[in-house]
């Protein structure tokens, strides 16, 4: 077809695509929509016409833009979990976090690993524990007082538990955003908080106050681990995307992985906030019993899990 | 000229994206953290007088970390979800993030591409440079990539095709007929004009027929190609 006769005969479309582009920005009907759509192939194969035929005169150019913005428009990326904040927490949530689960079981292996190895060489060379936990603190625990006593009770109960909050999202961010390197950020993290728990524990067995310990962590410490280790699994889960795509395209394994691991962690963030007010009113009182605070710890963690890893019969049933 | 990496569109058809690179990305990433930056300073000596005023309510030091929080980790994601895949930085540099697809991107995947933000302020800018695609780690693992964003303007478009002219020629006559009016030195765009009516005379003398060559010769070739905007 001759350049003149093309434009004379198909500008009618371009133009009324045009018009339905600046329309599309206001809202449009469904009828409406099914046009433009109708439209946008058109102009899509006249732009594949032109840059083939006439490549570098004004109309490719012009078909070219309308070919990108009329894309933008009308292509748009899939949601996981719309409908409502009830839908995400009793189905996508939990869908998520299922396949996620044997990624979170590595995350948790790993972890034991590194909180035996911890507590294997502190308790065998309690002078390590100075180096984890600041000399301050081991003189305190020579003296028979915990330092948790005034990391909670010399700032007011709001501001540490929302810097608690923020502390614990943050290392979750991180140890999921970290995926992306291969994985290495969430194993570093993992590894990490596994070795310092174990070693807490090992030197404040030495010093024979590891009941004040666990009695401090076991209203918040169960669910806290728990929550960044299901983070940690998810940046795994992103790792093993970059480091074994399988047979798909990387780009298009990593965004898939992707879009599952942000599930789980949009997920667990809520339950950050529950768990600092719980850290903060509950953990350090010296009020409540031991036995109190191990309920509400076990309790937590149980309907975490709960939510997240026993849906319902209607979740087996792809949608 | 700008890089222009092509995806496959519906039908297999090849959509040539205007790719932004490292330059003009990292532009609008700074005039980002510049007003993130005021925002936080605002937002600090907003809450430190707020708390003055309610005499240390505990509630006000919660919205007060929560916001910093929220406007530290958010604001990237906050700002793209709101703006259509522009933050204000990317309005500024007229920069958008689609997918790579070509299509709008959803909520979620502006979350993700944000989300690794922090590791990005090391490897981003590196990593943007050897791309052909120029995407950072985050863009990586949202699957989108950022593109220049053009306002479409009329161009001349020639009516009437001489015989014997390729695209090469239209391509030629239509860019200078558009950039005519703007040319500073009037000498030079008589003789570019000139040397056009030289070659139509030579190719088709019967499309200047009845046309006053010497008056305005851009003129002239607007009218000898029935030369139409749009």
């Amino acid at each position: 077809m001759d350049y003149a006769r093309f434009v004379r005969l198909r500008r009618p479309l371009w133009e009324k695509f045009e018009a339905q582009l600046a329309a599309a920005r206001s809202g449009m009907t469904h009828a409406e929509l099914e046009e433009m759509a109708l439209c946008y192939r058109q102009v899509l194969h006249d732009h594949a016409l032109s840059a083939a035929r006439f490549p570098g005169t004004a109309v490719a150019q012009r078909l070219r833009g309308l070919a990108i913005e009329g894309t933008r428009a009308l292509v748009v990326g899939r949601t996981e979990g719309s409908g409502g904040l009830v839908a995400f927490f009793t189905r996508t949530f939990p869908r998520a976090f299922r396949r996620q689960l044997p990624l979170t079981g590595v995350a948790l292996a790993l972890f034991l690993l590194a909180t035996l190895w911890g507590l294997a060489i502190t308790s065998q060379r309690p002078a390590l524990g100075i180096a984890f936990l600041g000399p301050g603190a081991v003189a305190g625990l020579e003296e028979g007082t915990m330092w948790t006593d005034s990391l909670v009770s010399a700032v007011p109960p709001a501001l540490s538990s929302s810097m608690i909050a923020t502390n614990n999202i943050s290392v979750a961010l991180t140890a999921w955003s970290g995926g992306i390197l291969a994985g290495l950020v969430p194993l570093y993290v993992v590894l990490l908080n596994g070795l310092l728990l174990g070693s807490i524990l090992g030197v404040t067995m030495h010093y024979s106050m590891a009941g004040e310990l666990l009695e401090f962590i076991s209203a918040h410490g169960p669910l806290e681990i728990s929550l960044i280790l299901v983070a940690a699994g998810a940046g795994l889960g992103i790792g093993r995307a970059v480091v074994i795509a399988g047979d798909r395209p990387r780009s298009l394994a990593v965004r898939e992985a992707s879009r599952d691991a942000l599930t789980v962690l949009l997920g667990c963030v809520p339950w950050f906030v529950v768990l600092a007010l719980v850290e903060v009113l509950i953990s350090p009182s010296p009020d409540l019993p031991a036995s109190f605070k191990l309920a509400v710890g076990l309790s937590l963690e149980a309907l975490f899990l709960a939510l997240a890893a026993l849906p319902s019969r209607s979740l087996d049933t792809p949608t | 000229m700008d890089d222009r990496e092509s995806i496959l569109g519906l039908d297999n058809i090849r959509l040539e994206l205007p790719i932004a690179g490292v330059g003009s990305r990292t532009l609008a990433g700074c005039l980002d953290y510049l007003i993130l930056g005021v925002i936080l300073i605002a937002w600090t000596f907003g809450a430190m007088l707020f708390l003055f005023a309610m005499e240390g309510s505990s509630w006000a030091i919660v919205v007060f970390i929560a916001g910093f929080f929220v406007l530290e980790w958010g604001y990237f994601a906050i700002s793209e979800i709101v703006g259509g895949g522009r933050t204000l930085g990317k309005k500024a540099v007229k920069l958008r993030v689609i997918t790579a697809e070509g299509g709008s991107p959803s909520a979620g995947t502006l979350l993700a591409r944000n989300l690794v933000r922090s590791l990005d302020l090391v490897f981003g800018i590196p990593l943007m440079a050897i791309d052909p695609l120029a995407r950072r780690l985050g863009d990586r693992l949202a699957g989108t990539l950022v593109v220049h964003e053009r306002t479409m303007v009329a161009a001349p478009v020639i009516g009437r095709v001489p015989p014997g002219w390729g695209p090469r020629e239209l391509a030629a006559v239509e860019s200078f007929l558009a950039r005519a009016h703007g040319l500073e030195d009037s000498g030079r765009t008589y003789e570019m004009a000139d040397r056009i009516l030289e070659r139509l005379l030579r190719d088709a003398p019967d499309l200047l027929e009845g046309i006053d060559l010497r008056a305005n010769p851009v003129q002239a070739i607007r009218r000898a190609l029935q030369v139409e905007e749009g």
